[in-house]
Parts: structure tokens; sequence; C-alpha cells
């Protein structure tokens, strides 16, 4: 026979004020099985704590339930705790009689009588619990950052500085992402470049830091402590080991391509850095464009190169890595506003250009050298009209969030046309302006002290009439239809998630949320983990945000993996499938609902009768095992069962709550 | 018919003196001239009491399960429907598909109702095919019979399968005759599941017809060897049949058995999952 202790916590007055202490102590003392039942004000706090060992010892208890909070908030605590006692740590139950009962009820003498049943479940629950062991399991110290835009590049660094060896994977030619085509950036407008390129250029020098840019993730196995990564090295047709990035092969490639980097606005040869500071500063051939590729005609640059860099046979590679935690930092990439607004002309008119777009124009070292001309005649513009939220907000349309940086960077872009272009005019047109976050509202107040012109509602249509572009569209203040002759048009599109995030996502397990964006382990308690062990998120990834918010939650991501970096190894949680072998008929079913890829068939060797047989059975990885019971629900002869959740101790459960 | 039958003997014969199988499964006759039985013949000269006629109505495949790690070979009959029991058992890794020599015999229709809602009648794994193929009947509505139930009010239906089970006696004939049952050990038989009682009651059988549907239902071939091997002449297929109407309107066209490769519906996890219900 068990001897059970419990131990009610009134949370100062937050369940004490609405379940009734003085009933549900002694109700519990009357379960099966209780030997000893108190209640205290706060049993997390030290006191709390030790009277509870105290009473374990004091009165021979065997396993306890603890009606509390909910055991996301301290099951852990009190496991701790019990590390120190007689008692295994997992002899423990919780039962929620605060977020699941005196937080949503209002009706006392009810409420009381359901933690009476919350109480009576957990006890009959806990008499069939059984001590569990910990398996522990070795972490190779050595991360992969996935994305080298400002949230791997953050992440690798502080990952990198703590000690730990990282590699920074990128499928770009370089680092940088989407910051280093920006220009200025809000609220301070310190220009993006001079902030992001010096770490740039830490990367590349930093000793614990491999760079592997023009790479793609082929394929991820194993868990925590131990990812196989396979990662293939795209051909670069340029051998950087001896490459110094003269620069010198680029003057004489014939070919002229759209520039990706500046978003078509100029052109590039076939061999190319992404852009003048690009890092790694060295060449790469775009196999697509490439004469001596395509028709084997040219080899130009191959004559220039002094140091014989060039190899136009160089292939694919795939090398196979091991890493003890992955951060996923793939970014994120603008809507084709293109092919979804027909009425904006669906990208026929020149004029014009998304955001990105014009954070090249007004840079420096953008195509027109940071003069803002106009794409179709090079004029400078005299009316521009900012349309915000487009695809964005727009659940028919396009994307029902937010994407967050647009309300502050319209206003940075007003703020530089003002600026650049005395007596110019700027409209932002807006469904509302947001700006939550440090100087935010100041800057905006800034720009429409500048003048712009902020005008609330959306842009129906545009269109071209007499070389200008007719906007038109509500002012929902006014109630009035408006109409704007613009010079250029600048559209603040939407973020979504960067092209191949489902398949890379798929490849590690890790969930996707509605709109496709990474699923954080919990939007609260752990915004910067997946539901995976081992994978952390950084960055837009995740959801739009802003630089700020980005590299907060790179340096988050990373405090995580240095935590468990700098463990040598770590303890596995026991609570996982196990399977009953001799009942397991090897049917499968469990392999392909596992969601992490947790259970493999394996061979046995068994007897029939006098006859010796190999048969396989279900058998369970510790390590990528997260305990969700899908399997459990999947095995129709019960031959798997969650330990700590067996189907026992939830029937018994269920008994206790209705017999 | 004789003509096909002798072709039958012959084939078994053959395999037997050659030693490429241990045994055959076929049907031979009983006392009755309507009725046949399955037969496992171990010598060539067994050979001759094959029969084949209208009444060899019996599945054979669920035998297979007897001997799952057989010496040598085992010779199986198969029909459309044997096939497809044989396919899902090779995905459900029961059985494997280099211990069996399937002896092709496309089927012209027997004598039990089931048949009439055949979809397959030729094999559509075999290692011989004794004779030309059959031209497929247009089977009776698939889902006529979930309809019908579907169509009940729910006390009516209620009603219906209350009554149904009123008089399921438990005796587990339909899992034992069900070619997709394939537990070691089945929840049934189990001392203290919990939740299953062993004694006779409404609540208790239904339990059971709930149970069996969800534990088959996915991977159902709907050969109706269940509601053949019921005693009680039950309708226990409009359950499993229901569970498939289900899926199909899920996801579309699903049949199982069909190839040996398919995962069943409730066996996989794909992130693209449908979760609307969530
Ligand atoms: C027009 C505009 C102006 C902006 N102005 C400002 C501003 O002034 N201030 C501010 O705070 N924020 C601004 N932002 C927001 C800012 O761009 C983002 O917050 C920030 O760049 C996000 O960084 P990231 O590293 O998460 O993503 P990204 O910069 O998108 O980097 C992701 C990187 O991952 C790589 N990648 C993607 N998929 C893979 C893969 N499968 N394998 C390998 N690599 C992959 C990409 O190539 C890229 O290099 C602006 C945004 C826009 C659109
Ligand atoms: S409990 Fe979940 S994670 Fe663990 S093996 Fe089963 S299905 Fe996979």
């Amino acid at each position: 026979m068990s001897r059970i202790g419990v131990f009610v916590c009134h949370c100062g007055t937050n369940i004490a004020s609405v379940v009734d202490p003085d009933r549900l102590t002694p109700a519990a003392r009357e379960m099966p099985g209780v030997v000893y039942a108190a209640d205290y004000r706060y049993m997390c706090s030290e006191p709390g704590q030790q009277m509870i060992k105290d009473s374990i010892s004091e009165h021979g208890i065997d396993r306890i339930v603890i009606a509390s909070c909910s055991p996301r908030m301290h099951e852990t605590t009190f496991r701790k705790m019990l590390k120190g006692t007689s008692i295994n740590p997992y002899m423990l139950e919780i039962a929620n009689i605060r977020e699941q009962c005196s937080w949503v009820h209002a009706d006392k003498g009810r409420a009381t009588e359901k933690a009476i049943g919350l109480v009576r479940m957990a006890v009959s629950k806990v008499s069939k619990n059984e001590p569990l062991y910990a398996q522990s399991i070795p972490i190779t110290k050595r991360a992969l950052v996935i994305g080298g835009g400002i949230a791997g590049i953050q992440a690798a660094l502080d990952i990198a500085d703590a000690g730990h060896e990282v590699v920074l994977l990128e499928r770009e030619p370089s680092i940088g992402g989407k910051m280093a085509m920006l220009d200025k950036t809000f609220p301070t407008l310190d220009c993006s470049a001079c902030i992001s390129t010096p770490k740039m250029v830490d990367v590349g020098a930093h000793p614990n830091i491999r760079l592997m840019t023009y790479c793609e993730v082929e394929s991820v196995s194993g868990y925590i402590g131990s990812f196989e990564v396979a990662i293939r090295q795209k051909a670069r047709y340029v051998n950087h080991d001896i490459c110094t990035g003269c620069g010198l092969c680029e003057t004489k490639c014939p070919v002229k391509v759209d520039s990706e980097f500046n978003l078509g606005l100029s052109k590039r040869p076939a061999i190319y850095k992404l852009f003048p500071q690009a890092v790694p500063s060295k060449p790469v051939i775009d196999s697509e464009s490439c004469r001596m590729l395509k028709d084997g005609k040219c080899g130009i640059c191959a004559k220039l190169c002094p140091l014989g860099c060039i190899d136009y046979k160089d292939e694919a590679r795939t090398v196979t890595e091991s890493f003890g935690a992955i951060i996923m930092a793939t970014g994120y990439q603008l809507v084709d506003w293109a092919a979804m607004y027909g009425e904006y002309g669906g990208g026929r008119y020149r004029d014009i250009i998304s955001g990105l777009q014009f954070e090249r124009t007004v840079n420096a070292a953008g195509p027109t050298e940071g003069h803002i001309l106009r794409p179709s005649d090079g004029r400078e513009p005299e009316t521009v009209v900012i349309v915000k939220c487009v695809g964005s907000r727009d659940p028919k349309k396009g994307k029902s969030y937010c994407s967050r940086a647009c309300c502050m960077y319209a206003a940075k872009h007003a703020h530089q046309i003002l600026e650049k272009l005395p007596g110019s005019r700027v409209f932002i047109f807006y469904i509302d302006v947001r700006t939550p976050g440090k100087g935010y509202e100041e800057f905006y107040d800034q720009t429409r002290m500048d003048g712009a012109v902020y005008v609330r509602g959306r842009i129906s249509k545009i269109y071209e009439e007499d070389g200008g572009l007719v906007c038109q569209g509500e002012d929902s203040l006014l109630g009035s239809q408006v109409r704007v002759r613009a010079d250029m048009v600048i559209l603040e599109t939407a973020m979504e998630p960067s092209q191949g995030i489902e398949g890379l996502t798929s490849m590690l397990g890790a969930a996707r949320d509605a709109n496709n964006w990474i699923q954080e382990a919990h939007p609260k308690l752990r915004p910067v983990e997946t539901q995976v062990g081992g994978v952390f998120l950084a960055g837009t990834c995740q959801g739009p945000k802003d630089i700020p918010d980005t590299v907060s939650q790179a340096s988050a991501a990373a405090a995580k993996v240095i935590g468990l970096l700098n463990k040598s190894e770590m303890e596995t949680s026991p609570m996982i499938s196990a399977v009953e072998r001799d009942k397991c008929s090897g049917c499968g079913a469990c392999v392909g609902i596992c969601p992490y890829k947790a259970i493999t068939l394996q061979e046995i060797d068994d007897r029939l009768g006098a006859k010796r047989i190999k048969r396989e059975v279900a058998s369970v990885n510790s390590g990528l095992c997260q305990g969700c019971g899908a399997c459990t629900a999947a095995c129709r002869t019960g031959a798997l069962d969650l330990l700590g959740f067996r189907n026992g101790q939830i029937l018994e459960e269920v008994d206790a709550l209705c017999l | 018919m004789s003509d096909r039958q002798e072709k039958m003997r012959q084939s078994a014969e053959k395999l037997l003196r050659d030693g490429e199988v241990g045994y055959v499964i076929g049907w031979g006759a009983t006392r009755f001239c309507d009725r046949t039985t399955p037969v496992f013949i171990d010598s060539p000269e067994g050979a001759a009491s094959l029969v084949w006629n209208e009444h060899a109505v019996n599945s054979l495949a669920k035998y297979l399960l007897d001997d799952k790690y057989p010496d040598k070979k085992i010779g199986l009959f198969a029909r459309g429907c044997e096939s497809r029991a044989v396919n899902r058992m090779i995905k459900d890794n029961q059985v494997k598909r280099e211990s069996l020599y399937l002896i092709g015999v496309p089927c012209d229709g027997k004598s039990s109702d089931r048949c009439r809602l055949c979809r397959e009648r030729n094999p559509l794994v075999y290692d011989v095919l004794l004779w030309e193929p059959e031209a497929n009947a247009a089977p009776a509505d698939r889902f006529e019979r979930v309809r019908g139930v579907e169509a009940m009010s729910p006390d009516e239906r209620y009603r219906y399968w209350g009554g149904v089970y009123d008089r399921c006696i438990r005796c587990y004939a339909c899992r034992n005759a069900c070619p997709v049952c394939s537990c070691r050990e089945c929840y049934v038989d189990m001392g203290r599941t919990g939740f299953q009682g062993k004694q006779h009651s409404r609540s208790d059988n239904q339990i059971f017809g709930v149970t069996r549907a969800f534990h088959v239902g996915d991977r159902c071939i709907e050969c109706g060897e269940c509601e053949r091997a019921c005693p009680m002449g039950l309708p226990i297929m409009g359950q499993t049949q229901k569970m498939l109407k289900e899926i199909n309107e899920l996801s579309g066209e699903y049949e199982c058995g069909l190839d040996a490769d398919s995962d069943s519906f409730l066996g996989r996890f794909d992130l693209d999952d449908k979760d609307e219900f969530m």
C-alpha cells in the first residue's frame, strides 16, 4: 500500500481566495492511501519545500501530490526538491488547482468541490507511479546556425565568444541577409552597413566560427546533443583556398544579369560577389548565366585570374557534420506583391517599387549612389506615395498578420525622401500606425514634423496617367475618396517565411504555424525553442520583427545553446515511450505516426516453440522521443506505453473522477 | 469450372513435388455439397483433394498469420481478396513476400453475399496466374449500408447498434477471421485493460465493437470475412466501412491493400495533416 502525502498550496490568495484549503486538506486526508495532508501559503518557497521534506521523513511518505499551480510552472521545482529526499523525483503528481480551478471559477463552493476532484485524481494516479530514472546522452560541443542574416551572425558570434565551435551556414554567396541591403535603420538612423559589416568581418575572422556560404542543408538526423547534418556545398567554380578576392575576374565578364542584391535595379556579371563588402570577399560563378558553363565558350575570367583560381569543372560536394545544437535563423522574404495586386498594375509600372528596392535606391552604395531617382526615367520624384500593409493585415488578400517593421521603416523612408529631396511631398497611406518600441513614437512624430502626410485608408487602385501614377483610395477619417498623383510609389510589403522553410522544418521535425513561420515551443515561456529538443529559433524565421528584436532573440537563442554546450552530457526526460517487446508484433504503426522519428524497428532473437526466430519490434530512441504519446494511441495492443502517463495511470484518474 | 480446378490441382502438385513450397493453402470438399473448407496440402498426392467451385468463400490469407516464420515457402491460392490481404500483411510487417508463393486464381464470384461488394476479382500480386483475368463486375454501391445508418436519427442509430450489440456473444470470430487483425496479443484477451470488461453487457459489447472498428478500420480491405464468420449474422463491417467512408471524405479516394507500400491512414504523421479540429 502506498503512503501518500498531499500538500495544498494557497498561492497567497491566488488559490485560497476561491478554493477553501480548510475543506480541501481534510478531504484529501480521507482519500485512499493518503497518510498525511497539509496546506501552506507558498509551497514553492524555501519554508514550504522544507515542510514537505520534513513531512516525508516524519511520516514515511513514499509519494506526494502537490495541489498548486500548473505543472508547467513548478513541476521541475518540486522534482528538484525531491532529489534531496528518499523519494524518486517522479513519485510526484501536481493537481493544478490554480490555472484550471481558482483562476477560472467564481463560485467558491463549487470550485472547492472541483479542487477536491482534481486532488482525488492526482492521488489515484500517484498511487500507480513508479520510480523513473533519467538517462544521459553525450553532447557534441559544436553548434550549427542556419542562415547568415543579422540573427545568425549575432547568434554565431555569441556562441563563439563563449568558447564553442560554430558553423554558420548561408545559402547565398555571402552572409549579411537583409540588413546588409538596408540604408539606414530606424529609430536612430545609423547606417546599416556601418553597424552590420563589422559584425560580418568578425564572423569571418573568428577562430571559433567556420563560415559555410553557398551551402544548403540536405538532411538532418539524430537528436539533441548529436545531430548529423548533411551539408551540400554548391559548386562555386572559384577555388576559395587561393583566391584573394582581388576582383579582376569580375571586370571583363561579358555577361550582365539582374543583380539579386540590388533587386533588379542594376546588373551584375556571371562571376560576382553579392556586394562589395561581402563576407567571404570572394566571388562565385553563377552557373545559370556563365557562358563557359552554359555553352563552353568564353573562359575570360580564367585567363584574367593571376592565381589560377577558376575551375569550371568544380562540382557540388556533400559533407556530413555533427552538432550538439541547431539554431534556425533563416529569416524572411517579401511577398510577391506583383502577383497579388493586379490593381496596382501587377508589376507593369516601373515606378512602383518595394520598400527594399527603395532601401537600395537611397543607399550610397546602391545603383543610383544614393540619389532618389525613379526607375523609369531617372528623374527625381516630386510626389511620393508610400502604401503600408501591402499584403499584411489582409486575410482576404494576403496575410492576416502585421509585419511589424513596416510602420517604422515607412516613417524612415518618408523622412529620408523629405530630407534628400527638399520641397518634395510624401503621402503615407496606413491602417494604423504602430510604434511600440523605445524611441519609435518619437521617430514617427519627427517624420510628421518633417512634413509627411499620413492618410488613413487603403489604396484601392493605382494606374498610370500622363507619365505619373494616380493612387486612388479612401480617406477613412474623412470618409471620402482621395486621389494622389505621384511620381513614385513605394509599397511596404508583407514579410513571409523564406522560401524552402517547409523542407527544412520537416527535416528537423519542427512545426510551423498557420502562416508557415516556425513555431516556438511556448509563445511566452519558451519563445526561442522549438518543440524539437536542441533546435532553437532566432530572428524573423519565427515571425516578423525588426532588428532590435531579432538581435535580442538571437542572443537569447545563443544563451540557450551555450547553456547546452557547456555540459558534456545531458539528462533526457525519462517520461518517454517504452516498448513491451513481448506484445509488439512489429507492425510499425508507431514508426509512421511518431512526429519526431523516434521509433525504428529493430530485429531481435526470439523463440517460437522450439524454433529460433528473428523478428522485428519497435525500439524508441530516448534522445529523440519527446513523450508526446502519439505512438501509445496508435499501438493497438498497447505494447507501447508512456512512462509517467501509463494507460493504467490515466484510467485510474478517470475512475477516480467517475466512479 | 472443373478445368480450372484441374489446373489448380496440377499447380499445387508440381509445387509440392518440386519442393518449392512446404504446403499449399486452398479449398477442399466437405460433407455438404454447398460448403468448402480451407485445406492445407503438404504432399503432391494431397493436391487431388483441392476444389474450386462457387462455395469456395473463405478468404484464405488469414492462415498465413499462423505460420509467420515458415521453413519453406507457403503456397497460397490468391484471388483479389487474398492478394489485398497479403499486401496489407506485408505492409504491416507480418509476412514476408519472399516466404510466399502466390498462385493467382482470378475469381468468378462466389456464393457469399459479401462478394456483391467485391471491387477486385483478380489477384493484385501473384507468382503465377493460372488463367486469364476476369472482368470486374460493377460492384454494388460501396457505402450504401453506411449511408442507411447515417440517415438515422441519433436515437434510432443508438437503438440500431444497441440492438446489434445486445446480440453479440463476444466469441471474437470476427477478429479471428480478419486478415488485418495481427496483434500478438489481442486486447480483448488481456486480463485488465481497465476499459473493457469481460462481462456480457450492451456497453461492454459496444466498446468492443467500437474498438475493433478503430483497430482495423483504416486498414480494412473490405473482404467481409468478419461478417461471414459472425455466428450471429451481425452487420459489423458497417463499422469499418464507416471509417473508410470518413477517410474517403476527408482525404480523397482511399482503399486498402491495393499495394504493399501505402501507409494506413491512421498510421502516419505528416506536418501537413489536416487539423481543422484543433
Ligand atoms: C524595406 C525594409 C526596411 C527595413 N528597415 C529596418 C530598419 O530600419 N530597422 C530595423 O530594425 N529593421 C528593419 N527592417 C527589418 C529587418 O530587415 C529584419 O528585422 C532583419 O533583417 C531580420 O534579420 P534575419 O536575420 O532574421 O533575417 P534575414 O536578414 O532575412 O536573414 C536570413 C538569412 O538566412 C538565409 N537563408 C534563408 N533560408 C536559408 C536556408 N534554407 N539555408 C541557408 N540559409 C538560408 C538568407 O539567405 C539570409 O541570408 C526592414 C525590413 C524591410 C523589408
Ligand atoms: S511518445 Fe511521441 S515522441 Fe515518443 S516515441 Fe511515441 S510518438 Fe514518438
